[in-house]
């Protein structure tokens, strides 16, 4: 008998997060349909009637996004699709047509030539002016692709942004002389670097993290409670993510080249990379959802 | 060949059923309980006839205080006559496939 009240109560508790999990899975403007099977919950007699009639939700949010994408087209579809590519173009491309000239022009004053690896005359030759500018040039374009809201150049400019500042840290730790395993190296840091990037961002661009930053008072104060790991945990879930990239790049590279994870400075760097770009990642999607949240959101969602 | 919108022996059901008293407002979970039909099929049914102009929804104030309140369903005047001529033109089918259902019966 104890059994039987303890599943029911099982079945109830089950039941509410569904309906919570569901709610997390619609935009708030289209919640109406759902609210409407959440409310018609509470007339079920037990917990197990609660959970099948909670469980008619799945079949039911999927018609409410799919009419949801349905009508998404008819609200501008050319405007929709030009102006995130435009704004995400001119931050890209646009930015690179700056940097790289400027770094010609560096070069010319300083009369060195635009390579940095051991060959004398090269930009090592200066590496706090040309570390600057790399760190600069890549800071510069998150902050300028953040300004345009064009995110996925934002992630871009990140990447290049972690490599760039991680790089030159590593190349000034490893001295500038003999550097072992110079290209090998900074593919890896490269490497970690996107992993990290891309993964943050999945983390904080999946949609049910997006829509909801409140209790869901409809579903009952526990199951409102019961937010997603993910949005009360955002600090550990980039960590995370910046964890697993490190462990993707570091087994590609044992795979291919297993000398450069045994020298210690050039394994930092990998580390390195693929933790502050999982965090640089993570600061982005905040500043996203905080547009978002104001009801400014941003021109576009990528990856 | 495609079939024919609100042609599905469950929405003739939620039809049939709303068509008793068009007037009065209906819950959810009644109709799915009359009708023997899941939440998950009566809902989408619902909301299509919803968008289809054929059914009007209006929030009551619940029955009981601390619950919510409970989203209604009535046919509108077009969606009731359109409603009436749908289930005539699909009354032979419903009868074919009753006698089709009955054992021996070909």
């Amino acid at each position: 008998m104890q059994i039987h009240g303890f599943l029911g109560r099982l079945a109830d508790v089950l039941a509410r997060r569904v309906l919570s999990w569901l709610h997390r899975r619609v935009e708030p403007g289209s919640r109406e349909w759902l609210d409407a099977i959440t409310a018609e919950s509470e007339c079920a007699d037990d917990g197990w009637q609660r959970l099948r009639w909670a469980l008619g939700g799945v079949p039911l949010v999927w018609t409410i996004n799919k009419r949801h994408q349905m009508n998404e087209p008819a609200r501008g579809t050319m405007r929709a699709l030009i102006v995130p590519g435009v704004a995400n173009i001119a931050a890209i491309a646009g930015w690179y047509a700056v940097i790289i000239p400027a770094t010609y022009v560096a070069t010319h004053f300083f009369r060195c030539h635009l390579f940095f690896g051991n060959q004398p005359g090269g930009c090592q030759e200066h590496p706090f002016v040309f570390g600057a500018i790399a760190i600069c040039g890549g800071v510069l374009g998150m902050i300028i692709a953040l300004a345009l809201r064009a995110r996925f150049a934002a992630y871009w400019w990140a990447v290049v942004s972690v490599f760039n500042t991680v790089g030159s840290v590593w190349y000034l730790r490893s001295g500038i002389v003999d550097l072992p395993r110079y290209g090998a190296t900074q593919s890896a840091m490269l490497m970690a670097a996107t992993f990290g990037v891309v993964l943050a961002a999945i983390v904080r661009e999946t949609p049910w993290t997006e829509t909801d930053h409140g209790p869901l008072h409809h579903v009952g104060h526990s199951a409102g409670a019961a937010a997603s790991f993910l949005i009360r945990h955002r600090i550990t879930a980039h960590l995370i993510a910046g964890t697993i990239s490190f462990a993707m790049a570091d087994s590609l590279i044992r795979m291919r080249d297993r000398h450069l994870v045994a020298d210690n400075v050039n394994h930092y760097a990998v580390l390195g990379s693929a933790m502050f770009a999982a965090m640089l990642a993570g600061l982005i999607g905040r500043h996203g959802s905080r547009l978002s949240a104001r009801g400014t959101t941003p021109v576009e969602r990528p990856l | 060949m495609p079939r024919l919108p609100n042609t599905s022996p469950q929405t003739l059901s939620v039809l049939a059923l709303l068509l008793e008293s068009p007037r009065s407002w209906h819950y959810g979970y009644a109709l799915s309980q009359l009708t023997g039909l899941k939440s998950g099929t009566l809902y989408p049914i619902l909301l299509r006839l919803a968008d289809q102009g054929w059914l009007e929804t209006r929030w009551a104030e619940p029955e009981q205080p601390g619950r919510p309140p409970r989203h209604t369903y009535r046919l509108t005047g077009e969606g009731a006559k359109t409603a009436r001529t749908k289930l005539a033109e699909a009354a032979p089918l419903i009868m074919t496939r009753r006698l089709a259902s009955v054992p021996g019966s070909r």
